[in-house]
């Protein structure tokens, strides 16, 4: 039988580091071809309004996967970023005209190169960092709060590459950061520091025995889970798998941010058990990624709504009321 | 100045020194965005170095061995992200660490003035006995220098800081820097804090590939 081969860029333009594991990503993507067609047909079949609205119906289907052509129209109404795009007094374009800070520019523009060096198309060509810069200035000088934070140099990035759209990937980068990740990105980073406690206690609720083992270690969350949450596992996990949990991101919110932690958390209950010290622990969340579970991203995404069980926006809201209080 | 350490040396673990006392030190890199405290590691643990280094988000963990006479010194390296709003999580990378590197761009001299502050910070937030080095890394690009290297060593000699000049991409003083640290680091069991569940057990391999340069285990 042959064998298929893949080449070392995958469809994003990302290079496939001489580590890359073919053999594991042969195996998964085999099946999730089949799967990727079959749920290319369902979409085909909803009715053209359903494709859009939110409904119990898109949300299942959403969390099955969002086409990878029908992802740029359905984030942007699933995510308000479409509203938002209305709703604006200011055209993209006008809020364009407006990059004049030059100490912000320059910081951006160090950042450029710095995103994505292992991507063919921010490497070879000109135009994506380009519209990298455009972005991430626009984004900066319409929220002084945030301005520029460094992580939503993948973000923005990584819209682009999805959604190949400018002005869409904007407007995805402004609901994300100002609607979906409350004060992640703000000067003081509240939000991120905050949602660290929270996942502290819920780690305790699900797993109490992980829990002490990680606390007795003496390992800080946000040693290995800060950039999970600010970069929203781009850069951390598999490509495919990120935009799969970036559709749910879109449709759900920020819980799904936990739901992962803690599948991921979970998932390597056994390994993270193991560990002795610090040097231990760092090393076995890096790896996650390569885990054959964490690349089947189909298999991975149904677990991240049965493994950590019920959470709700009521729950994680007191919970982060709660901990934004205690500080 | 001339280089010793231009070239890392492939694997050569340090078996000969096994009986030999292995001491475990904690150092963080502290500095502004985008001077090369990634670069810095990645060319003494790896003896690599990207024209672009993707810029680090919160922290990157990563170990190195060397063998310093009869000892095998192991670094547990902290490389923190330098953008200010990121601040907030530095102290727990430094705290408890009895090694810190504080780089700044020699090109540039507001990220002199950010090591600066870095250094005061460690002065007086951190343990008392922290040995602290000062890095004006890109060396390499000496023509476009911003800061002199008097000021620099004025500096670090009123403020008892190790100083070198270094160049993550030529290796220039990279190995060395970090050699520096190690002699100047306390080699007796107690004093290496951290390193108490570290004694005896065998070397993770994890994440290091490549021995440290030159200086190992001769």
């Amino acid at each position: 039988m042959a064998v298929a081969t893949f080449s070392q860029i995958d469809e994003y333009g990302f290079e496939r580091p001489t580590t890359f594991d073919y053999k594991t990503y042969e195996d998964f993507m085999s099946k999730y071809l089949r799967i990727l067609a079959r749920r290319s047909k369902r979409w085909e079949e909803l009715k053209e309004s359903e494709k859009t609205r939110r409904t119990n119906i898109l949300k299942r289907f959403v969390r099955k996967g969002i086409p990878i052509t029908r992802r740029p129209i359905v984030w942007m109404s699933i995510s308000g970023g479409q509203q938002a795009r209305e709703q604006s007094n200011y055209t993209y374009l006008q809020l364009k005209e407006r990059i004049s800070n030059a100490s912000i520019n320059e910081t951006i523009e160090i950042d450029l190169p710095r995103t994505f060096p292992d991507n063919i198309y921010f490497t070879k060509e000109n135009i994506l960092p380009r519209q990298l810069f455009n972005i991430l200035s626009t984004f900066a000088h319409q929220n002084n709060d945030v301005g520029y934070c460094q992580g939503l140099n993948y973000i923005a990035g990584l819209l682009i590459l999805a959604t190949k759209s400018e002005e869409y990937s904007f407007w995805l980068l402004k609901v994300l950061v100002e609607n979906i990740l409350p004060k992640y990105y703000i000067k003081s980073m509240s939000g991120l520091l905050t949602d660290l406690a929270v996942l502290d206690e819920l780690v305790e609720i699900n797993e109490p025995i992980l829990h002490r083992h990680i606390k007795a270690i003496g390992m800080p969350w946000a040693v290995t889970t800060t950039k999970w949450f600010i970069c929203i596992y781009s850069e951390v996990l598999p490509i495919e798998t990120v935009l799969r949990i970036w559709d749910c991101i879109f449709y759900e919110g920020s819980k799904i941010i936990f739901r992962v932690a803690l599948t991921l958390i979970k998932m390597h209950k056994a390994e993270i058990l193991e560990c002795k010290d610090l040097a231990d622990i760092v090393t076995c969340f890096k790896s996650m990624a390569h885990n054959p579970k964490v690349i089947d991203c189909h298999y991975f995404m149904s677990r991240i709504f049965k493994l950590p069980g019920r959470l709700s926006n009521k729950q994680l809201e007191e919970l982060r009321n709660k901990h934004a209080l205690a500080k | 100045m001339e280089n010793m350490a231009t070239r890392t040396q492939t694997a050569q673990r340090p078996n000969g020194s096994a009986q030999g006392k292995i001491c475990q030190f904690k150092l963080v890199l502290l500095g502004e965005s985008a001077v090369g405290k990634s670069s810095l590691v990645l060319r003494f643990v790896k003896g690599q170095f990207h024209e672009y280094q993707e810029s680090t988000i919160g922290a990157a963990f990563l170990t190195q061995t060397v063998c310093l006479d009869d000892t095998t010194v192991k670094f547990e390296i902290w490389d923190t992200a330098g953008q200010e709003r990121y601040h907030s999580l530095a102290p727990m990378y430094y705290r408890g660490a009895q090694a810190a590197i504080v780089v700044y761009d020699i090109t540039n001299q507001d990220t002199f003035g950010r090591a600066k502050t870095w250094v005061k910070e460690l002065q007086r937030q951190a343990s008392p006995n922290i040995v602290i080095a000062l890095a004006g890394n890109k060396q390499d690009l000496a023509n476009k220098r911003m800061v002199e290297f008097e000021e620099a060593q004025n500096y670090a000699d009123e403020n008892t800081l190790l100083f070198m000049e270094t160049s993550a991409k030529t290796a220039m003083n990279v190995n060395d820097i970090f050699l520096a640290i190690a002699k100047k680091l306390p080699r007796n069991e107690q004093a290496s804090g951290a390193s108490a569940s570290g004694q005896g057990r065998r070397l993770a391999e994890g994440d290091t590939g490549a021995r440290a340069a030159g200086s190992c285990c001769k």
